[in-house]
């Protein structure tokens, strides 16, 4: 049994004490940021990404995706406590599990959420085990027109997932590939797009963009309207679920746990498609569909382990094919580079110990948070009342020292300045900034396979169709933009997110 | 800000606004990579996707304005002046301070001036996180994580 081999490895490198230590820290730093409204999981990755350079890369890692799947738990517990999801994963969970604390229900409600998620996490992360090497294997024949061709459909599978305009997300991803293009031209040697700024030869920093567009915009956003907080509905009696209610949250479990895992791995595809398709799923299937909103268990259950799957498989486009999902995974690709680690098929050969261990830590860091979660949420529950503006100078400090630490000089704070009004921008412009953020990372790699593939086909663009699984990727792409030019399937894909908007 | 007063209260505004950052982004784009050299498909130049791909920026742009214009209208929202500008001076005085007047004049920069962004705080309040987020930093950045920053000017 490899894979049980490979598990094994993956265990015995996860249970390291320093990699336990920043398993918890992680879990614990997202439960934090999931509890608190105001600062999402997207911008405390990017505000701690330099602070992750100090420690080995398997640690950091581990830690940044504590962070990322922590936060759904602790989305999870605002949502239903005070109607106040922490987390845009986590807004349908409030539409049934208020309900339920408002009847009294809040223990069994927290309950179903916490063990809902653990179940899904633990599924979606032995789906991980399972494809990913299937997946990894299959990609190491890829050659620089297959590179081409699944870049051009990821980002493009983006675009369709996200909320928004699509053309506004293509106008960002593009925005996006040419900041990723500032720097030293690696085939000629010449500056490309610097204005002349020697600090800019080396390309813009990953972080600083980060910092600005999330850390920065976000800050300055979330000062412009007044602080909104809910009130706990009642005090927590019962925690343990009655069994009417495991028997009707079962099934919307497993439901939740199937949709989450298959949409987290699609491209732009993650935490929060999954809950809105998984609470719009349980709605059609139930056979009391008016009980929803008024309370139905089912509204959390499915949700709640739709987007704990849908975060962990997320993962699997990021470690197997080197191309991250969205912005949460650009982030970790991040994290990778910043360490010397090219992600992509060649990291499971090369460092297995890196992607099991990875892979290992996230099944104990899911089982800590549900050991951690249930008995302290009252104390979660207290730092809601810690006001935003005691928070934020806090928040400025770690965006600031940490694009600074990245290369120990001030123009990358600057530059952050100048990133942070453009995100302000951007949001006042109702663009997405996470598109901009996959198409950076991306930018590269998109160019070099280009390169490469047009140089050896002398030019001609023949060599994405004669290549199978290049014209399988081109012909997807084509057929994702001819569908969203339908009109039934834009007003579909409108409509699947105004619940989401509103 | 400018673009209220020239769009006036007509069109998608938000739409207008992207089309705008678009045009310029994809202008600038185009010219600051004016003298790189194309190459051709077979032997790309380092100008041959930054300008494609600025040329496309500059389309979407004007593809969305023109969706601005005649799409329902939509408001921008409220633009705050107060958060924005004193964030964006509290940070940009930390990289100035940073690079010369070091760590503890430049934190104490950026926490009293940026904490001024929201007008509920108080005055002792911002004291307080001056020297607690001040003596946290130099022990967690500059001591603990080793961060390359001197502390004073000296």
């Amino acid at each position: 049994m490899e894979l049980f081999d490979s598990l094994i490895l993956g265990f015995s490198t996860a249970v390291t004490p320093t990699n336990l230590l920043f398993c918890l820290i992680g879990a614990l730093l997202g439960t934090l940021i999931g509890v608190l409204p105001g600062i999402g999981p997207t911008a405390t990755l990017a505000i701690l990404l330099p602070i992750t350079f100090f420690l080995p890369p398997l640690a950091a890692l581990i830690m940044l995706a504590g962070i990322f799947y922590g936060a759904q738990y602790g989305g999870s517990t605002t949502a239903i406590l005070v109607n106040l999801p922490g987390e845009a994963s986590s807004v349908v969970t409030a539409l049934d599990g208020y309900q339920m604390a408002k009847q009294g229900r809040a223990g069994a409600a927290l309950a179903i959420a916490a063990l809902g998620s653990f179940f899904a996490g633990t599924v979606s992360t032995i789906g991980l085990a399972v494809a990913g090497p299937t997946l990894a294997s299959f990609a190491l024949d890829f050659g620089p027109a297959e590179y081409f061709s699944l870049t051009v459909f990821g980002l493009l599978c983006a675009t369709i997932l996200a909320s928004g305009s699509v053309i506004k997300a293509i106008g960002m991803i593009l925005i996006g590939l040419l900041l990723g293009w500032v720097g030293t031209d690696v085939n000629s040697g010449s500056e490309r797009l610097t204005f002349g700024a020697v600090e800019l030869f080396d390309g813009i920093e990953f972080v600083v963009i980060a910092v600005g567009l999330f850390g920065i915009a976000e800050i300055i956003v979330n000062l412009e309207s007044p602080e909104s907080r809910g009130l706990i509905a009642t005090k927590i009696t019962r925690l343990w679920p009655t069994r009417d209610d495991f028997r009707k949250a079962w099934p919307a479990v497993l439901r939740g746990t199937g949709l989450g895992t298959f949409l987290g791995i699609l491209p732009g595809g993650g935490a929060t498609l999954s809950a809105f398709s998984a609470y719009t799923l349980e709605k059609k299937v139930s056979r009391t569909p008016q009980e929803f909103g008024r309370g139905a268990i089912q509204g959390v259950a499915g949700p709640e382990a739709a987007n704990n799957a849908g975060a962990q498989s997320s993962f699997i486009p990021l470690l197997t094919l080197g191309i991250p999902s969205n912005a949460v995974m650009a982030m970790l690709l991040g994290a990778m580079t910043i360490h010397g680690i090219t992600p992509g098929p060649s990291v499971m050969q090369n460092q297995p110990d890196l992607f099991w261990g990875l892979i290992a830590s996230m099944w104990i860091g899911n089982l800590m948070l549900l050991v951690i979660n249930l008995p302290m949420i009252g104390l979660w529950v207290k730092l809601l009342t810690i006001p935003y503006r005691l928070l934020y100078p806090a928040i400025l400090l770690f965006c600031c020292v940490g694009v600074y630490s990245v290369s120990n000089r001030a123009f990358d704070v600057a530059l952050a300045v100048g990133f942070g009004f453009l995100g302000y921008l951007f949001r006042k412009a109702k663009c997405e900034p996470g598109p901009l953020l996959l198409g950076f990372v991306l930018g590269p790699l998109l160019e070099t396979n280009l390169r490469r593939a047009m140089l050896i086909s002398q030019g001609s663009p023949s060599v994405f169709i004669e290549r199978p699984i290049s014209l399988a990727l081109l012909i997807a792409s084509a057929a994702l933009f001819v569908l969203l030019l339908v009109p039934a399937i834009r007003k579909t894909r409108e409509e699947a997110f105004v619940e989401e908007e509103s | 800000m400018a673009n209220r007063s020239e769009l006036g209260r007509k069109g998608n505004q938000p739409d207008l606004l992207a089309g705008l950052i678009f045009i310029f982004i994809g202008a600038l784009g185009l010219w600051a990579g004016r003298d790189l050299r194309m190459g051709n498909a077979a032997m790309m130049g380092p100008g041959y996707l930054p300008l494609i791909v600025s040329g496309l920026i500059l389309l979407i742009g004007l593809a969305v304005t023109v969706m601005g214009l005649t799409r329902s209208s939509e408001p921008i929202g409220v633009f705050r002046l107060r958060p924005l500008l004193i964030i964006l001076v509290a940070v940009a005085g930390f990289a100035y301070a940073a690079g010369s007047l070091g760590f503890v004049i430049a934190t104490a920069w950026l926490i009293g001036v940026g904490s001024l962004a929201d007008p509920e705080t108080r005055l002792r309040e911002i004291a307080a996180s001056i020297v607690v987020l001040t003596v946290f930093g130099i022990l967690v950045f500059i001591v603990g994580l080793g961060v390359q920053m001197q502390l004073g000017p000296f």
